[in-house]
């Protein structure tokens, strides 16, 4: 971390420690959106930390943003802080500015016709029905295009992950500013759903991160049998291997943020492969440390292990990742395995 | 308040990079296709072959010149070592000397001891055994009882040392004794004597693995005379002497690569037509392989800069270790019955030697305990 990532680091920490509370997730739950957090957040230029200043940002490096992201996700803070920025990478490449917002982006079908009306549909859309914008790629008559379509155009049905997010079904027919519509080239729902891919992954390993941090801090503070739990050798192996999973999920999102510039396939894959696999083991260790605490929908515990039953999910799960990853070692040989590991 | 592990990204350095390409062309000298290459670092030894090695430079490689080694810097050591290791090299005679009584006594050793021992390292003339457990004490290495004591010029060795891989062929053992009774602190009056294995009064014994090789073994010391300049380090200080070392121990590529020729012949095994299944798992052992082998990297980048970072080398282990006994378990289910024989040969000896994987160096216990202690549990 240099040192104005240190400074992020620290002052997203306060922030958050103060806004983003267990009260604050759970209203989001109940249908209240984190205004509130929202707003500060923009304020200070965190939720467009690694964009241009011409981009509507703050004028930090990728990683500026990448750090914001995976950091929030330790305090599962509900707000669309990925599709923002990923909106906001693909506005900027238009030379458009992002706005507050939040944007939303959109992976459907979506038809656009040279008369600009749009007609289409997605689902599983990040915080659609409290965002301002959402981005998405049409099909043109000639080629893809990407479009900037206000929220209130949607039709948007309501619907929410196992971790109470919403990830809304929408669908448009409505006519659009031609302003609003830039021709990109075919790779960009791809990249879209790399960038998403990363992005998810990072959030997992930081709140994997959270999981650990609050799994320790229980065992040492549960006390049955007269002493911490913390003080079992049959605690202490279930954590040890908990730790393993997150220290191994540490290792790969460095690499997931150093390919983020260049979206090296691979190593978003193998990111997203392995520390979408760590879920299962860390919410199976942290849910039996906790007991049945961690059980009830009081505990913040379940505020990060829901939201990574559903992330693991999203973008793409470990059985997609996994299967590009053995095709791209299976194309090599056999006897290239280790030359092609090695390469990476 | 909870701290977190850290593993830093790390790159190797170009140097490193250019040394891989030659120690790839060696190999394809002198490994010999008709046989079946192991990546298991304990399954497979030849003396002919240390020796080849040794004439490259590559054994001690890290030691410096007036010892016979090359000056080169760990990192450039650790892609020697992976790419024996993925390549299958019988590396077993030099194994210890290299990795551990080496660097032990360029540590501890007296000038005449690195002299004298060394050179003969380098050379693949010497190999060395390491005697730490004994029949009545494995992962409680502090309750050892084989002991050493005080004579005219040196010491009388007496006691056991068990499971000393190659000790049958080996030249020298490290050995750890008791060199005072136990007190109170049981980690004090310990210490490390470098024992020949060809003295009359020292009996090895073959001890059969579970496949039926002979590698490892019980060695028995029968009043042994130990001359005091084979005592490495400062009598007493054993203990100390020993634990300095695991951090090399642990985090290596020995400790993730012991299946990976299973991943060779399963890829192999599916090349012409593979399934999305087979697929899948291929991407997912080397997602798993990736990650561990930067884990060791980034922690020899530590190392390679002087830190001791104990508890991620015995995370690396553990998860390595893990990973090395999924890989046959779940490829033997991923094929059709119809498999080559060296498929089938390959799968059938890491199965057998699997059980090793997760006892030798520390067992999977021990080091879930090291690692519980380092996040504060213990």
């Amino acid at each position: 971390m240099n040192e104005q990532q240190q400074l992020i680091s620290e002052t997203l920490n306060r922030l958050l420690t103060d806004l983003c509370t267990p009260e604050v997730v759970d209203g989001s739950e109940s249908g209240a959106f984190a205004e509130n957090l929202w707003q500060v957040l923009t304020e200070t230029g965190l939720t467009a930390a690694g964009l241009g200043v011409d981009a509507g940002g703050s004028g930090g490096d990728l990683e500026d943003s990448l750090l914001v992201i995976r950091e929030a996700a330790k305090f599962a803070a509900p707000v669309p802080l990925a599709e923002h920025f990923i909106a906001g990478l693909l506005l900027s490449e238009q030379g458009q500015s992002i706005e507050s917002g939040p944007v939303t982006v959109a992976s459907g079908k979506f038809v656009i016709a040279d008369d600009l009306s749009l007609t289409g549909s997605a689902d599983g859309v990040a915080f659609a029905r409290w965002c301002a914008q959402v981005v998405l790629v049409a099909e043109g008559t000639d080629g893809l295009k990407l479009c900037r379509v206000p929220a209130s155009d949607f039709e948007i049905v309501q619907k929410n992950s196992v971790a109470g997010e919403p990830r809304d079904a929408i669908s448009v027919n409505s006519k659009v500013s031609a302003e609003s519509v830039f021709s990109v080239d075919s790779q960009v729902p791809e990249r879209i759903r790399l960038m998403g891919a990363a992005l998810r992954a990072l959030m997992i390993s930081g709140a994997l991160e959270s999981v650990l941090e609050m799994t320790v801090q229980y065992s040492t503070e549960r006390l049955q049998f007269g002493r911490p739990i913390s003080k079992f050798q049959a605690i202490q192996q279930q954590i040890a291997i908990l730790a393993g999973e997150v220290a191994a999920c540490q290792m790969a999102s460095h690499f997931v943020v150093d390919s983020f510039s260049t979206l090296c396939e691979m190593d978003i894959a193998m990111g997203k492969a392995r520390i979408g696999e760590a879920v299962s083991i860390c919410t199976d260790i942290a849910h039996q440390v906790h007991g049945a605490m961690g059980y009830t929908l009081e505990h913040s515990l379940n505020h990060r292990t829901r939201r990574l039953w559903s992330w693991r999910e999203e973008y793409g799960n470990e059985r997609e990742w996994q299967k590009l990853v053995g095709r791209h070692f299976a194309a090599q040989g056999a006897d290239k395995l280790w030359d092609s590991m090695t390469a990476l | 308040m909870f701290q977190g592990l850290k593993f830093e990204p790390f790159k190797l350095p170009d140097e490193a990079e250019s040394i891989r390409q030659e120690v790839r062309e060696f190999l394809a000298r002198e490994l010999d296709p008709g046989t079946l290459p192991n990546s298991d670092f304990n399954a497979g030894e030849s003396a002919e072959f240390s020796r080849k090695l040794g004439a490259q430079g590559w054994i001690g490689m890290t030691w410096p010149k007036k010892y016979g080694g090359l000056d080169k810097s760990f990192l450039e050591r650790y892609v020697v070592t992976e790419e024996l290791l993925a390549a299958g090299a019988p590396v077993g005679c030099h194994w210890i000397a290299d990795r551990q009584s080496g660097p032990l006594m360029l540590k501890f050793g007296t000038e005449e001891q690195k002299q004298r021992f060394l050179p003969k390292i380098v050379s693949g003339d010497y190999f060395f055994s390491i005697g730490m457990s004994e029949p009545d004490s494995g992962s409680d290495l502090a309750s050892i009882r084989t002991s050493a004591t005080k004579t005219d010029g040196g010491w009388l060795l007496n006691g056991s040392k068990i499971w000393t891989s190659y000790a049958h062929t080996n030249h020298y053992m490290v050995t750890l004794v008791r060199t005072e009774p136990p007190s109170e602190n049981r980690h004090a009056g310990m210490s490390q004597l470098v024992v020949d294995l060809s003295d009359k009064n020292v009996t090895v014994t073959g001890i059969r693995n579970l496949s039926g090789e002979e590698d490892f073994n019980q060695v028995f010391f029968d009043d042994v005379f130990i001359p005091d300049d084979m005592l490495v380090g400062t009598p007493g200080n054993g203990w100390e002497q020993v634990m300095s070392e695991l951090g090399y121990e642990r985090s290596g590529p020995e400790r993730f690569l012991s299946a990976f020729r299973v991943i060779v012949e399963f890829a192999r095994e599916i090349e012409s037509n593979p399934t999305d299944e087979q697929l899948v798992l291929l991407g997912r052992l080397a997602s798993h392989l990736v990650t561990l082998r930067r884990m060791s990297i980034s922690v020899a980048g530590m190392l390679g800069d002087g830190k001791v970072p104990l508890t991620e080398a015995a995370l690396i282990k553990d998860l390595g270790n893990s990973y090395e006994r999924m890989v046959p378990e779940i490829v033997r289910l991923a094929v059709s019955g119809d498999c080559s024989p060296r498929f089938v040969d390959t799968l059938n000896e890491c199965i057998l030697h699997a059980p090793s994987f997760t006892l030798r160096g520390g067992t999977r216990e021990v080091l879930k305990g090291v690692i519980a202690r380092g996040l504060g549990l213990r």
